[in-house]
């Protein structure tokens, strides 16, 4: 008899199969939570923080890894209104330069160290000498002086009417004396915040967990147990774990909103940023072409808005001609109705500009905006313009642009109060305006807001007008951000915010 | 693709004309011509094949499903998927082929350059080559990408340098089997140039083999580019399959047939290249073999079918009556083998003869004339594709191949093998498993067919050895096929034949590969044992001095069939048959200078060598 | 034999000397703008000339190799430009991952496409054929679209199995097992055929030989001399395959963790190479040479120890 291994072969697949079966099995049943409230909470975060250093923060996506274990001087509630936090009140003196915090006295941070005016005056002198990410938030600060164990009294350069927003975010976050400067605390974080980093559990670029913090002083901002954030840059990986119940609450695109819809998840949305195409070299110095306003405004005219809206992201936003948002009070309606879709025109624009055969822009791109720059493209291209486009690294697409490496790029860009969008893309110190374009009657402008006090959104409308006729932008939408959460949370989404802060999420009741 | 035909020498592989039909009469391999020529049309004829621009986006239009416009339909920006997918197949192959070609370009010349010269050159080349087999490729790929920018073509060259082990590799061994041939070396006599000789010479032998490698390493680099574009690290701006393929995921809810397209086109590129170098190394292995043919073929096997048939396991029909007392005996037996036309060639036919206990029947013929069939068919060891055409054995009194059996039956043969009939073949160093030692190459048959113990198995593995004339059965037992001589290995080998005492044993030219002055000792031993053990012994030689020496009736064979048999002193004296005598007065010619020839000193393959020459001198004449 | 393994291990230190250059070089192209990346959009000019100067981008490329390479010695492999986490924490937290997925994979391969490859080797008939044509189309789909199908299929629809990975440092076997089984899956079927072929081929060599002939003669059942003399004396043509296998499963394995999430090497690699982290990429690049290295230097063991005669010399 010859022997044939054919039985073993398949005892053995048939074994595999049914321990393979087994396991999944097994986890699948475990994985189903139940009718409890829930202890614990898992987000999926689509940016990776850098270090834990605060001055490594950023607006955005980041923040809630940095609440988790940091308590900011000022809270910024759902609505946009500022409440106390370490700072139980807070008040500026008549020519709003300086401001005064009164701070709370039985904060500890995680390695005992207390809480006190010293204590905020190391953390916001460190964040102005660090020049991190959000470095900008301290740029009208001038110094910090203790009052007195519990106050602390900064003074500003000039007024700055975002500045306690700023106390709210990268800027108000309070460490450790300690470990203020020192490189342990850029991987494990020493703050006053609601939970505890997890280093054990944790994996950096991947997953950060945090624990709830025994004595803690406002038990009403822990509300579970343990807090998970998961790194999930891949937009369908989000998707499938947000649909699969391995993460709570993600940020997803209209597209794959549709996805959890269908699955059931409860929709937030919200529109925070606009997208559009930023006209960096308003004076020709890399692209000649875009120093003369027919240029910018014919691109303009070249976009199809609504149309790009209704396909690229089913119509979830809203077209848009302007850079300011209608909550921000520099908004104006009629400037929405300035550069209607009319390629005609563009061409007639660009041939009195002296570019009747068109010309050539050259743009970064990274993969997520892949397919909307190959959409605008085909629409300048439609009116004699070739768009190139370059594929650099994500690390490198705002240090580029930063650096005026490019005469105009695509972005997305937060919609913040005026005088946080002033800085943020048309002042001389804006990161987002690379070729410091500056312009007089524009700079009246700016000051006037700067200086304007309650007034001031209201004159902001002048630069919103100004920047629009000008055509420094292409804006193109406010898109509504796709924020999702499963039936086992409740999200309290947050104004003119990316992602919900830490403490807006509770167990479903 | 052409592959040229040409005829060249003995050794490595040739390309022949007819690699081509063979390649297209095989389904797959003409499925998968289709496949990629397919692929190659898309391809080239792209621009005519559509008359979208494969960037051209029609921004109102879509995710759209196909239409008489858009054929396969839209993508997630309006571009029509069918321009992207003909024009995607354009720089995919071409993508594909510069990487072959980058290896082609590095791996060929170096390789031959290595193997044709060997020394410094081939050191720091092989080095090398562990150094890019060492290299994390997708690691490498990246690297390049962020240092050089994230051009396909780019990539490419990256990928072909690390492929290029691969041809390296190949062509170094195919130069290393050849340079030393002797055309090479007549070549070289000639006054041929290295480069003259390498490209006409070597570079035929290594063409084939290089072509297959090809079509695997264009596969591999078509699924490595998609899987860069897929992970968003390739350039958006040109289309190729994998940047489809990412596109398709992104959109995989909306539109799943995004995903569909391009990972069709992927697969199926990849799956036909892989066919093609199946195809054309069948082409080229299987040139010389014959395949058994699938069941129910055709009349002539239809025919076989009827008379004879799969020999059941509790077959017990009776031997004719009064052959009972024969040990072993062979009635009109033809073996044969199925063609791949469907005829069956017979390589033995209708011989018979019988051996009796403590009798020594010599088989003698030359090479091809059905001896060592007639006898694998005694031990059951014909190969899987040889068939029973004609007759019976039967051992002992009983069949082993009944009258009505078309194959040996493994079943009764395994009661008989290594207890009653056992072996000693003819290339001593072929026939021990070079991975275990001798002493358990002994010791276990005797286990498994004796049922003793370990220990027992051992002792009398040693005794053995010391009765076959081996002067240190302890070393010897503990040593490795490879650590002793031909002869000693011979000497185990027969040690091995006669461990489990057996009736029969079946010697196939058991001295032809041995060294002439160890070949009598082996004569010697053989006699001895078999005068001893008064076991019946065939004795299959072409060399009718060792038939004289041993044995006690003879039969000649020739094509196949039993030409004349009888008493070997009856033979020698009076051989009737002419081919008979023609074999005799070759052995008696050559008989003196035979043993003059071999001196003392010198080595046992040289000896061996020569003596293999004479023997093919002997059949020749 | 210690001969032997000390040749090996210097001619895969030799490799690993070579390879660490090499790939230096690639990234000194590669690394401009660094120290800009690194602090950020709002750093002075002078944050980041200083920046520059303490990270040595200055001085020339074969200073800061030996500088390098000099520390690596120590077994001090520096921190993350990025993160400032330290690189040898980095990767031990990913490896497990990474390891896992491959070895597991692997070792799954080994047995059952042994065990296909020797029955259609031995039994031929339908079994070869569905080997060899399972072969064609294990090699004809890259893993990355198996592992896309298997998630939409048994994740997303069925829910049999996390969509995207769950493991953590401190998460149990059960976790492990949820979150490796469809990756390791999409892994495996890409393997298996074409491996089973490999050893298809070898073990049919091996039977032709003349000694398969002889043990069976000798009476030695079928089975034994299968799995004992068959197999062994294939064994070494399947190592080298199944070690080339491992190989190229180290560098593919990006795309699958990708895909499925999961906290290895892989997403180490793309992020550390696409920011031009110079201290982390020279960490993975070595960590993964190291590993060929040992894989290839144990297959020669293995070899070595199967094959008597590769031993002895």
């Amino acid at each position: 008899m010859k022997f044939g291994p054919k039985s073993s072969a398949l005892a053995v697949l048939a074994a595999a199969a049914i321990a393979l079966t087994a396991c999944g099995g097994g986890t699948s049943a475990s994985g189903g939570g139940g009718g409890a409230a829930a202890t614990t909470l898992t987000l999926a975060s689509l940016q990776d923080l850098k270090t834990f250093d605060p001055t490594d923060a950023h607006i955005g996506h980041r923040m809630p890894i940095y609440q988790a274990v940091y308590d900011s001087l000022i809270r910024r509630a759902p609505d946009g209104k500022l409440v106390p936090m370490l700072a139980t009140e807070w008040s500026y003196n008549k020519d709003n330069t300086v401001l005064t915090l009164k701070l709370r006295t039985d904060v500890t941070f995680s390695d005992g160290a207390k809480f006190d005016a010293a204590a905020a005056k190391a953390n916001l002198d460190h964040f102005k000498a660090a020049k991190g990410t959000d470095a900008y938030q301290a740029a009208s600060m001038k110094s910090v002086d203790v009052v007195d164990p519990s106050t602390i009294a900064i003074t500003l350069n000039s007024p700055d009417p975002a500045f306690s927003y700023y106390l709210t975010q990268a800027l108000g976050l309070q460490a450790s004396p300690k470990a203020i400067g020192t490189d342990g605390i850029k991987t494990v974080p020493d703050g006053s915040g609601p939970y505890v980093y997890d280093a054990k559990s944790s994996v950096k670029g991947s997953q950060y967990v945090f624990t709830k913090r025994s004595g803690y002083w406002d038990k009403d901002l822990q509300k579970f147990d343990k807090v998970t954030i998961k790194y999930l840059v891949d937009l369908t990986a989000r998707t499938n774990a947000l649909v699969s119940g391995q993460v709570d609450a993600a940020l997803l695109d209209p597209k794959s909103g549709k996805q959890a819809e269908g699955a059931g998840m409860v929709p937030h949305k919200s529109q925070v940023d606009w997208q559009g195409i930023l006209l960096y070299d308003r004076d020709g110095k890399i692209n000649p072409a875009l120093a003369n306003v027919k240029v910018r405004q014919a691109m303009n005219y070249a976009f199809d808005r609504k149309t790009i809206l209704a396909q690229q992201y089913l119509n979830e936003g809203t077209v848009t001609d302007q850079v300011f948002g209608p909550e921000s009070g520099a908004y104006v309606p009629e400037l929405d109705n300035t550069y209607p879709y009319d390629p005609a025109k563009a061409k007639a624009l660009l041939a009195e500009a002296g570019y009747p055969k068109g010309f050539t822009l050259k743009i970064p791109t990274v993969a997520s905006y892949d397919p909307i720059n190959a959409v605008f493209k085909q629409q300048l291209s439609d009116v004699g313009i070739t768009l190139q486009t370059e594929s650099i690294p994500d690390a490198n697409y705002v240090s580029d642009m930063a650096a005026g490496k490019y005469a105009a790029a695509t972005f997305n860009l937060y919609q913040g109060e005026p005088w946080v969008a002033i800085n943020q893309m048309v002042s001389t110190t804006a990161l987002y305006n690379p070729f410091k374009n500056e312009d007089p009657e524009l700079t009246a402008m700016i000051k006037a807001v700067q200086n304007g006090g309650a007034n001031s959104a209201e004159l902001a409308k002048k630069v919103n007008e100004n920047v629009t006729k000008n055509a420094w932008f292409v804006p193109m939408f406010r898109l509504n951000q796709m924020y999702f959460s499963n039936k086992k949370i409740d999200v309290q989404p947050e104004l003119q915010q990316a992602v919900p802060s830490i403490y807006n999420y509770a167990p479903a009741k | 693709m052409s592959v040229p035909v040409e005829l060249v020498g003995q050794s490595g592989t040739v390309v022949r004309s007819n690699v081509i039909k063979k390649i297209l009469k095989n389904p797959l391999g003409l499925s998968a011509v289709v496949v990629l020529l397919f692929m190659v049309v898309l391809a080239v004829l792209a621009n005519v094949l559509t008359s979208f621009d494969p960037n051209f986006a029609n921004i109102g239009k879509t995710l759209a499903s196909g239409d008489a416009v858009n054929l396969l339909g839209t993508d997630s920006v309006g571009r029509d998927v069918w321009s992207r997918l003909v024009f995607g197949a354009r720089t995919t192959l071409l993508s594909a082929l510069l990487c072959a070609a980058v290896a082609i370009a590095i791996g060929l010349p170096s390789g031959l350059v290595a193997g044709y010269y060997g020394g410094k050159f081939d050191g720091v080349s092989n080095w090398l080559v562990n150094v890019l087999m060492s290299l994390p490729g997708i690691i490498v790929l990246l690297t390049v990408r962020a240092a050089l920018g994230p051009s396909v073509w780019l990539s490419m060259v990256a990928f072909g340098i690390l492929m290029a082990p691969g041809y390296f590799r190949l062509t170094r061994t195919a130069v290393q089997s050849v340079r030393n041939e002797l055309y090479v070396d007549a070549a070289r006599v000639a006054g041929l140039s290295d480069t003259a000789i390498m490209s006409r010479h070597i570079f035929s032998v290594v063409r084939a083999p290089i072509i297959i490698q090809t079509a695997v390493i264009c596969g591999v680099a078509i699924a490595i580019q998609s899987g860069l574009e897929f992970l968003g690290l390739g350039d958006p701006s040109v289309a190729t399959w994998g940047v489809m393929l990412n596109e398709g995921f992104k959109n995989i809810y909306l539109s799943p047939l995004l995903l569909v397209w391009p990972a069709l086109a992927i697969g199926l590129t990849i799956g036909a290249l892989v066919l093609l170098a199946n195809a054309i190394r069948d082409a080229l292995e299987d040139a010389e073999k014959i395949k058994a043919p699938k069941r129910g073929g055709n009349t002539a096997q239809a025919s076989l079918a009827t008379v004879r048939r799969r020999p059941d396991r509790t077959f017990s029909a009776v031997v004719e009556a009064g052959t009972e007392h024969h040990l072993v005996k062979v009635s009109h037996l033809g073996v044969g083998y199925p063609q791949a036309d469907g005829s069956i060639k017979k390589v033995v036919d209708d011989v018979s003869f019988h051996v009796d206990r403590g009798e020594v029947l010599g088989i003698v013929g030359e090479s091809g004339s059905g001896k060592s069939q007639t006898a694998f068919s005694i031990l059951g060891l014909l190969p899987d594709a040889a068939r029973i055409v004609g007759g019976s054995i039967q051992f002992d009194g009983k069949y082993t191949v009944a009258p009505t059996d078309d194959r040996v039956s493994q079943t009764r043969l395994s009661e008989y093998r290594g207890k009653r009939i056992s072996y000693i073949p003819q290339e001593p160093m072929s026939n021990l498993d070079p991975a275990f030692t001798i002493g358990y190459q002994l010791v276990t048959p005797m286990m498994r067919v004796l049922k003793i113990s370990k220990s027992e198995a051992t002792k009398r593995a040693l005794k053995l050895l010391d009765d076959v004339g081996i002067r240190f059965p302890e070393k010897t037992f503990e040593a490795y096929p490879h650590e002793v001589s031909g002869g000693m290995a011979q000497r185990v080998l027969i040690a091995g034949a006669i461990s489990c005492e057996p009736d029969l044993i079946i010697a196939d030219e058991p001295t032809t590969a041995l060294d002439v002055t160890v070949q009598a000792d082996v004569l010697d031993l053989v006699r001895d044992l078999q005068k001893r053990l008064g076991v019946g012994v065939i004795l299959v030689t072409h060399n009718f001095g060792v038939v004289a020496d041993l044995c006690d009736r003879v039969a000649v064979m020739q094509n196949g069939r039993l030409v004349e048999d009888g008493d070997v002193r009856d033979i020698l004296r009076n051989p009737k048959d002419p081919y008979t005598q023609k074999l005799l007065s070759s052995m008696l010619e050559d008989k003196e200078p035979m043993t003059m020839l071999v001196s003392a000193g010198m080595p046992a393959a040289q000896a061996a060598a020569r003596n293999d020459e004479r023997d093919e001198k002997e059949m020749a004449r | 034999m210690v001969s032997f393994i000390l040749k090996r291990i210097a001619s895969g230190i030799s490799v690993l000397v070579a390879i660490s250059f090499f790939t230096y070089c690639l990234l000194y192209f590669s690394s401009a703008n660094i120290a800009r990346n690194i602090l950020g959009e709002y750093a002075s000019q002078e944050q980041v000339q200083a920046k520059e100067i303490a990270l040595g981008l200055h001085r020339p490329l074969l200073t800061r190799f030996f500088e390098w390479a000099g520390n690596a010695l120590h077994g001090d492999f520096g921190v993350s430009w990025f993160t400032s986490e330290p690189v040898v924490s980095a990767i031990t937290t990913r490896l497990p991952i990474t390891l896992t997925l491959v070895i597991v994979s692997i070792v799954c391969i080994a047995i059952v496409a042994t065990l296909l490859g020797m029955a259609a080797a031995v039994k031929r008939g339908w079994i070869d054929r569905l080997v060899q044509g399972a072969a064609v189309v294990g090699d004809a789909i890259p893993d990355f679209v198996l592992a896309i199908v298997l998630v939409s299929v048994f994740a997303i629809t069925l829910k049999i199995f996390p969509a995207t990975s769950s493991i953590s440092p401190d998460s149990g076997a059960d976790a492990w097992a949820a979150s490796m089984t469809l990756p390791v899956i999409a892994l495996l079927i890409n393997g298996i055929a074409s491996i089973a072929q490999q050893i298809r081929s070898a073990v049919i060599k091996q039977l032709e030989r003349d000694y398969v002939r002889t043990l069976r003669s000798r009476g030695i059942p079928e089975w034994e001399i299968l799995f004992k003399h068959v197999l062994r004396s294939a064994a070494p043509a399947g190592l080298t395959v199944l070690s080339l296998k491992f190989v190229g499963m180290l560098g593919g394995v990006v795309i699958i963790e990708q895909i499925f999430a999961l906290p290895g090497m892989g997403a180490l690699a793309v992020q550390s190479t696409s920011m031009g982290d110079i201290p982390l990429v020279m960490g993975v690049v070595l960590y993964t040479v190291i590993i060929v290295i040992i894989v290839n230097l144990l297959v020669d063991l293995i070899n070595g120890w199967l094959n008597p005669k590769v031993r002895v010399s």
